[in-house]
């Protein structure tokens, strides 16, 4: 009379209980087993970002000081700063060897602005001077506002017979922010 | 232990529980003696009640030995307080021995009695029901209804031999003494000490002994007259040996039956029996010992001998019935027949009269149900451990997986890293972006320094114009625009300098010009060496319409009637769309 319930609840039972308590820990297993791999991603992930954020951040620091120099230029008034510079410059240059002849803000940028979204400006000068002395003052020039690329640039000889000077005309996109 | 109840009244979660104490508590799961018959233990007491005396006797069945048992007397047997006494001490006489169980054999002698068989039963090939029948409902075989069935106990005893009317009858013994038995195996129960039981009836243990005892004439039928205290049982042979009539009579109060003799003729002479052997045995201290003689004297032509049994030590001859239930197989003086041959090995002579009561036996798991209890706890322990090895695994893994630095990991964290390093991209992004545009790919100091590195002081070349542009591809959607450099130079050339200009109308030399200027102004956009990058010079040199010799002290440089020839020296630089140097074409992030 006891054998059914000997079966029932000698190894029925238990066979289901422990069947029980083993899905619940390979259910639970799994779970936390999917919850740290995607931990690992997250942390795998933040890892790389973190190392790469380093990496960057070295490369900024060294390129910040440079940036921030850019950004305020190219921020300015493009005009303005052109004719304060070249005021500045020919202080520097003898009046003899540098003129300045003409100097046109042209209606709309052409040559490297015109395939870049980037605003840009284009200005057109002209001068008079001798060779050294002008390209000293585009070295100067164009050190100080690196954000002034050449587009044109013609150089003929003086009308005047025996004059050392030539006449310069140059045009330049201004990379504007 | 608590207080058994039987399964029938218990859930089956309770059924269970009374099973696992019973496995956990008693010896039934060890022992196998709670599941085998008193006459197959090791040690055994019988006892041989005669309505006279009360013998008992010890035997030790391994080695064979017999000794005289505690005394007991019928008032004792009757009496539960002496009885519980006396199962003690048998116990404790045991467990001295190092026994482990004992056995209770009681002979009944004091009475038998024989009840016939329904009529409609009368079939051989229900016996094995029949013997069922009889311990369980024994109403439903007895020829005789009236019979009280809780007073009395039947058993049913073939008749195997040829030709006989009747297939068996019923032997039947009152259940005076039950009680004595149940009570035996109570204190065993209690003290955890298997103690069983059997009751004999004495005439049939004596009867499938016989063997041992006659040797009856050959071809001829036998009688056997067992002679008790109180009766006296006839059993009736044919000649070959196959018993056919059981009956039995009281005496009464006399020594032996009246109208024995008569009776005796009576049977044979229903029975066809013609002088069969006439066996005499006294099975009593004190019984009739002028019955054999007596014998000779009513059938002269029978063979008349008073028999008895081989003896045993510290047993009296006239109590075989202890020696003849343990024997095996006595050697065979009669001639083989069912009697002696399929009913000794089926049993049916040493059937237990008194058993336990089927409620009783119920109580407990039966040897089977014990077996499989005692398994399972071992089947249930590897489930367990199973389930432990789950946990640990679980466990293990838990442990191993918050150990790592990942699982503390707070998700926070990453976002807040991801977005920095956005902004970190953005800033990056913008950087190379006004990089890309500030890069001095077209400077107009860098552009003069090609004129004099062209055309050194006295090189015997003039120049006149000087005309250089950049300008973009057409390329529109290109993340990166490439873009043209052009040099047109005009100038004036001596004969000794068309070598030069020849030069510099090849590829190589005007490129070895470019890495000149490269290296000295530091302007990558000269470097002719990136793959990316072509210049392509083109030279034209004409007459001088204005040209006039003359002699060579007069010659000024700037005179341009002093030269032969004109030239146009075209170079055209090329910067792809791949190079370092190319446009950005999107506006700063």
């Amino acid at each position: 009379m006891y054998k059914q319930s000997i079966i029932i609840f000698g190894i029925v039972i238990p066979l289901l209980i422990a069947a029980v308590v083993i899905g619940v820990c390979a259910y639970t297993r799994g779970k936390i087993t999917s919850s740290f791999e995607n931990k690992v991603l997250f942390y795998s992930g933040y890892e790389k970002s973190r190392m790469a954020s380093l990496a960057i951040e070295a490369k900024l620091t060294r390129q910040r000081a440079d940036f921030e120099r850019w950004n305020k230029l190219t921020k300015q008034e493009t005009f303005s700063l052109v004719t304060t510079n070249l005021r500045a410059i020919g202080e520097t240059l003898p009046a003899k060897e540098f003129q300045q002849t003409g100097f046109e803000r042209l209606p709309q940028s052409g040559g490297f602005g015109s395939v870049s979204a980037q605003k840009s400006a284009g200005l057109k000068f002209n001068f008079r001077g001798t060779y050294r002395a002008v390209q000293k003052a585009f070295l100067e020039l164009e050190t100080r506002m690196p954000n002034l690329q050449l587009q044109d640039l013609k150089i003929d000889p003086n009308m005047t017979p025996e004059s050392p000077l030539l006449n310069f005309e140059v045009t330049y996109t201004a990379w504007e922010n | 232990m608590a207080t058994l109840e039987h399964p029938a009244n218990l859930n089956a979660f309770q059924q269970f529980r009374q099973a696992c104490a019973l496995l956990r508590e008693t010896s039934r799961a060890t022992l196998p003696a709670w599941y085998q018959e008193a006459l197959e233990l090791d040690y055994q007491l019988h006892i041989r009640s005669d309505g006279t005396t009360v013998h008992t006797f010890f035997h030790h069945r391994s080695k064979n030995e017999w000794s005289a048992g505690p005394p007991l007397t019928e008032a004792a047997m009757t009496d539960p307080g002496q009885i519980d006494a006396y199962a003690s001490q048998i116990i404790e006489n045991v467990r001295a021995l190092k026994g482990d169980s004992l056995g209770v054999i009681l002979h009944i002698a004091d009475e038998f009695a024989t009840a016939e068989l329904k009529p409609e039963l009368n079939n051989p090939a229900a016996l094995p029901d029949l013997r069922d029948t009889s311990v369980q409902r024994p109403g439903e075989i007895l020829d005789d209804s009236s019979v009280p069935q809780d007073q009395a106990s039947w058993r049913v005893i073939p008749y195997p031999a040829e030709g006989s009317e009747v297939i068996a009858t019923t032997a039947t013994v009152s259940r005076r003494m039950a009680g004595f038995l149940q009570a035996m195996r109570s204190v065993g129960d209690r003290q955890d000490f298997p103690v069983i039981t059997h009751a004999l009836a004495a005439p049939l243990v004596v009867i499938m002994g016989l063997p041992a005892a006659i040797k009856p004439t050959e071809g001829k039928p036998f009688v056997t007259i067992l002679q008790y205290p109180w009766f006296t049982t006839m059993a009736f042979f044919n000649h070959h040996s196959d018993i056919r009539l059981l009956r039995t009579l009281h005496h009464r109060g006399l020594r032996r039956p009246p109208n024995f003799r008569q009776a005796l003729a009576t049977t044979n002479a229903s029975l066809e029996f013609v002088d069969p052997d006439l066996f005499v045995l006294p099975l009593g201290g004190d019984v009739d010992t002028q019955v054999a003689d007596d014998l000779r004297k009513s059938f002269p032509e029978s063979r008349v001998e008073t028999v008895s049994f081989p003896t045993v030590a510290n047993v009296p001859a006239w109590i075989p019935e202890l020696a003849l239930s343990i024997e095996e197989i006595p050697e065979n003086r009669i001639h083989p027949s069912q009697t002696f041959g399929s009913m000794r090995t089926e049993k049916w002579f040493v059937q237990d009269f008194l058993p336990a009561d089927k409620e009783a036996i119920e109580m407990y798991p039966n040897r089977n149900e014990m077996r499989l209890l005692s398994a399972l706890r071992l089947a249930r322990l590897g489930v367990a451990a199973l389930a432990v090895i789950g946990i640990a695994w679980l466990a293990f893994g838990v442990f191993s997986v918050v150990r790592q630095r990942e699982w503390a990991f707070n998700e926070g964290e990453s976002k807040a890293v991801k977005q920095r390093l956005v902004n970190l991209t953005q800033e990056q992004q913008r950087f190379e972006h006004w990089n890309n545009l500030l890069e001095d790919r077209s400077k107009a100091w860098v552009a003069m320094e090609l004129l004099p590195r062209l055309f050194p002081v006295d090189s015997g070349m003039l120049v006149l114009t000087f005309n250089h542009n950049a300008r973009p591809d057409t390329a529109p959607g290109q993340a990166r625009v490439g873009f043209t450099k052009e040099w047109v130079i005009t100038g004036l050339v001596r004969d000794e300098a068309l070598s030069y200009l020849n030069t510099l109308n090849t590829r190589e030399g005007i490129s070895a010009r470019f890495s000149e200027i490269a290296k000295a102004t530091g302007n990558t956009a000269f470097d002719p060496t990136p793959n990316t990058r072509t210049i392509v010079p083109n030279v034209k040199t004409l007459e001088n319409g204005k040209f006039k010799p003359m002699p060579i002290e007069e010659i000024i440089d700037s005179d341009e009637a002093t030269y032969p020839y004109t030239f146009t020296l075209i170079i055209t630089q090329r910067f792809e769309s791949a190079d370092s140097l190319a446009i950005s074409a999107a506006k700063a992030p």
